[in-house]
């Protein structure tokens, strides 16, 4: 009955973006540091600021560009260690590490860790790692949403022997992590919500819910503010298309991925994109109408993870599909992986 | 032959005017002139007199003492009917119109020929409206009107009448910003034909705009009369209310004190009610007053009515209300009250009170409703205690508790209605157009009740069409246009411009 009526579970809305999360556009007055092809990943390490862009990670602000180390493999998620390393992830599922104490070994990929969206340094010497999907890897995150899997899981890897330890299981792509006193928060994308995990109990409590964007990557700041990459927005049309079953099996078997009535890191650059070409009559004018399937957002969070300001890269922007941000020295470096910038603002002052 | 009187005789004078009722003076002594072609504006507060003065003036009331000359001849008003025949004529607040005539049929009442025909009586009412620029249908049933509409038709039948005075009380409490630059245009038009104009409006700014010269009662004694361009907003209060009212709570915004955002509390997701609301979304949070501007018929009292479960959304794919972190769908007021909603509303004689029953029995109304009610169990005991502890919260007065709340004026009114609402113990109070029709005296204090209650962590709403309410007292302002939240603001860079531009384009 709530389908056919739209009502409850079935009702098809959208959580506005306001109060601390009201757009701007800072993120497009942001000073560029690097352009690169799709910067995914930030990390702080010894060597300074790193980035992971498709198999290479990258130090920012180093003047001859050259990266600090490549792979075989395309990097998926990355973190700065306590010893000054890196721990990379890779999309076959190795983790491998580079600098610290740990410099150039590998653990193997698991069966269970297949598709990397996320690691956090633990205590105890354990490395949190975030699966995003069962079912997918990373690059295939559009068609995890389409499929509604609700298949990632977050595990504990012991650094010394590779030991694995699962956190939680059925989490709707997990794709942030960070790791406070007993518990484990983690941004849960297909949910739009922030989840904590006790481990022990398997006890889940929402942390933050019904945002108005997909979660990814989450940091901690020196002033112990959160702070809360968003790659995409969602949208009344695509809840939609993912209420539409018969539609959506149709649309992920027949259609190219990338003109799927689906989130995306950059939209508009295609004519073929859905809805690029559709209009609305209003007062008699003919208007174009298209909604966003890309964005901007970065959201820093209180310690209770309540919004407390945000950062926006709009419909116009050049700013979109931002994966990961920090927040180093005074200023907030983040990766538009839609657009491939790294860029940085100060972020001081700027609040609801 | 007839002598014209020399230009320097005011048109009117009302001298030593002195009105007792049982002995109370509600006029001491008050003179006042009113000069040909002037705009003069009459201020007060609630009970200073006002009304009194110009029903004396229209023939409703006898004054007790003093003398009223027109032309500079005295002159007695023998009621409604004599004040016409002198030209008087006088558009009421809340209309005197007939509900079940037409138009054409009010404006011409009392007017009508031995044989009337109707087909005329229209086309002379469209001709008449039509040079007003007042876009309504002379064939139209009154009661089909809004309150706007019913204004117009009221100001047009003293156009009509060719009235030298016309007594304009509120006239622009229900118009919406373009109606009133219309009746604004027209009292300039009427001010060029030599028509003299008595203008009542609690909005101090469209007094400050539209007289020539302004007459401040306070107490029923006469405080002061200049040419309006002397005054400013801050010495009209001052005059008016005896002291000033201009304190921190009308400057947080510039001083950068918006209390930030709590808890969100209320989550409103692409809420749809056929063509007046829709697809709106916003958010409410805990501890700040959220304002919500927009014209007339932009939606704003039917979002919020939807809300507290006075109105239904659309019955397919109406949105979705999302209290304290859950869905909810109220079907009718007590169920939002329950959970900590309340509405208090824009109406407050049709739709906030029981205008037959007691202050202390209105306020206990709002305690039945809500969760600690123990049904039909009522207590007169409780009730008085209840009504002296809110009407001494709230700075009631009344003669006593037992009064009925019709014989209050608008602000005490207002203030039972408020009282009614917080007795419920909200968590979330949505105040519809709080200060309209309420003196200034009045205004600040429920202004400051507003703000204790952000303070003490309620979130709060305030819908108002007065844009100087909206800015001083947000903490967020949320622009309504045609159904939906287009713009959201924040007050220490709002200004009205910007608010009116989002409220419009």
């Amino acid at each position: 009955m709530d389908r056919w009526l739209g009502r409850g579970s079935a009702s098809i809305t959208m959580p506005p973006m306001d109060g601390a999360l009201r757009p701007n556009d800072l993120l497009d007055s942001a000073s560029p540091i690097l352009e690169a092809p799709a910067p995914d990943c930030l990390a702080v390490t010894s060597r300074g600021v790193v980035v992971s862009s498709g198999h290479a990670l990258v130090a920012l602000g180093r003047s001859d560009g050259a990266p600090v180390a490549s792979f075989d493999a395309e990097i998926s998620a990355l973190a700065g260690l306590p010893d000054g390393g890196a721990a990379v992830g890779l999309v076959d599922g190795r983790i491998a590490f580079v600098g610290g104490e740990r410099d150039g070994k590998v653990i193997p990929a698991g069966r269970e860790t297949r598709c990397i969206t996320a690691l956090a340094p633990g205590r105890d010497g354990v490395l949190l790692v975030a699966n995003g999907s069962a079912a997918n890897a990373p690059a295939a995150w559009k068609r995890d949403l389409m499929e509604k899997n609700a298949s990632g899981s977050v595990w504990r890897i012991a650094l010394s022997d590779g030991g694995r330890q699962q956190v939680a299981g059925e989490l709707a792509y997990p794709y942030g992590l960070i790791e406070e006193a007993d518990s484990v928060v983690v941004s849960e994308s297909w949910r739009s919500a922030l989840t904590r995990l006790v481990p022990g109990g398997g006890r889940r409590e929402p942390v933050l819910e019904n945002l108005p964007a997909y979660p990814s990557r989450l940091s901690r700041g020196s002033d112990n503010a959160i702070w809360l990459a968003l790659f995409a927005p969602r949208s009344q049309l695509i809840e939609f298309v993912l209420s539409e079953d018969r539609y959506r099996r149709r649309m992920i078997g027949e259609i190219d991925p990338d003109l799927w009535v689906a989130p995306c890191l950059r939209s508009g650059r295609s004519p073929l994109e859905p809805t690029q070409q559709g209009g609305v009559k209003q007062l008699g004018v003919l208007k174009p109408w298209s909604p966003n399937r890309s964005y901007g957002l970065v959201a820093r969070l209180d310690h209770g993870y309540r919004p407390t300001a945000s950062f926006h890269s709009r419909a116009h922007g050049r700013r979109h599909g931002v994966t990961s941000c920090l927040a180093v020295d005074g200023r907030l470096l983040f990766c538009a992986k839609g657009d491939g910038v790294v860029a940085s603002c100060g972020y001081e002052g700027v609040a609801l | 032959m007839t002598i014209a009187p020399p230009s320097d005789v005011p048109l009117l004078e009302m001298r030593n005017i002195v009105k007792l009722y049982g002995g109370v003076a509600a006029l001491r002594d008050i003179n006042f002139d009113l000069r040909r072609g002037e705009v003069h504006a009459i201020l007060g507060e609630n009970g200073a007199g006002k009304s009194t003065l110009v029903k004396i003036l229209s023939g409703v009331v006898t004054p007790s003492k003093g003398e009223i000359r027109l032309d500079g001849r005295r002159v007695h008003i023998a009621g409604p009917a004599g004040a016409r025949r002198h030209g008087i004529a006088m558009v009421y607040q809340e209309t005197s119109l007939v509900p079940t005539l037409t138009v054409a049929q009010n404006l011409y009442l009392g007017d009508e020929k031995f044989f009337n025909r109707l087909r005329g009586t229209y086309i002379e009412a469209q001709q008449l409206l039509q040079s007003l620029n007042f876009p309504v249908d002379p064939t139209a049933i009154v009661q089909s009107l809004g309150t706007a509409k019913r204004q117009m038709v009221e100001i047009a039948r003293a156009v009509r009448l060719q009235a030298k005075i016309i007594i304009f009380d509120e006239p622009t409490a229900t118009l919406t910003p373009e109606e009133k630059h219309h009746l604004f245009a027209l009292i300039d038009r009427l001010r060029q034909e030599q028509v003299s104009v008595i203008f009542i409006s609690h909005a101090l700014e469209e007094a400050l705009e539209i007289s020539d010269r302004m007459t401040i009662l306070r107490d029923g004694a006469h405080i002061v009369t200049d040419d309006a361009k002397t005054f400013t907003r801050e010495t009209v209060i001052r005059h008016m209310v005896g002291r000033s009212l201009t304190d921190e709570l009308y400057g947080r915004a510039a001083a950068g004190k918006l209390r930030p955002p709590g808890e969100k509390v209320l989550s409103v997701q692409n809420l749809s009610m056929q063509n007046v609301v829709r697809n709106t979304s916003f958010s409410i949070f805990a501890g700040q007053v959220t304002g919500i501007f927009g014209l007339v018929g932009s939606g704003r009292t039917e979002t919020a009515k939807i809300i507290a479960g006075v109105v239904k959304r659309d019955f397919f794919h109406g949105g979705d209300v999302q209290f304290d972190g859950a869905s909810v769908r109220y079907r009718t007021p007590c169920q939002a009250v329950r959970d900590g909603v309340v509405y208090v509303t824009e109406d407050r004689k049709g739709e906030g009170f029981f205008e037959t029953m007691s202050v202390a029995e209105n306020i206990y109304v709002g305690q039945i409703c809500s969760k600690e009610s123990r049904g039909f169990a009522t207590s007169m005991r409780e009730m008085r205690e209840l009504a002296a502890v809110w009407t001494k919260k709230l700075n009631v007065r009344a003669l006593n508790s037992d009064a009925r709340v019709i014989q209050l004026s608008g602000g005490n009114q207002q203030k039972v209605m408020i009282a009614k609402a917080l007795v419920q113990k909200p968590k979330l109070v949505i105040f519809d157009e709080p200060t309209r029709g309420v003196d200034v005296g009045a205004i600040a204090e429920i202004h400051h009740l507003i703000a204790t209650l952000a303070d003490e962590g309620l979130a709060v709403i305030v819908i108002s069409s007065y844009l100087p309410e909206i800015l001083s007292l947000s903490d967020r302002i949320l622009v309504s246009r045609q159904g939906r939240i287009v713009e959201e603001l924040s007050p220490g860079l709002a200004t009205s411009e910007t608010v009116m531009f989002a409220a419009v384009h």
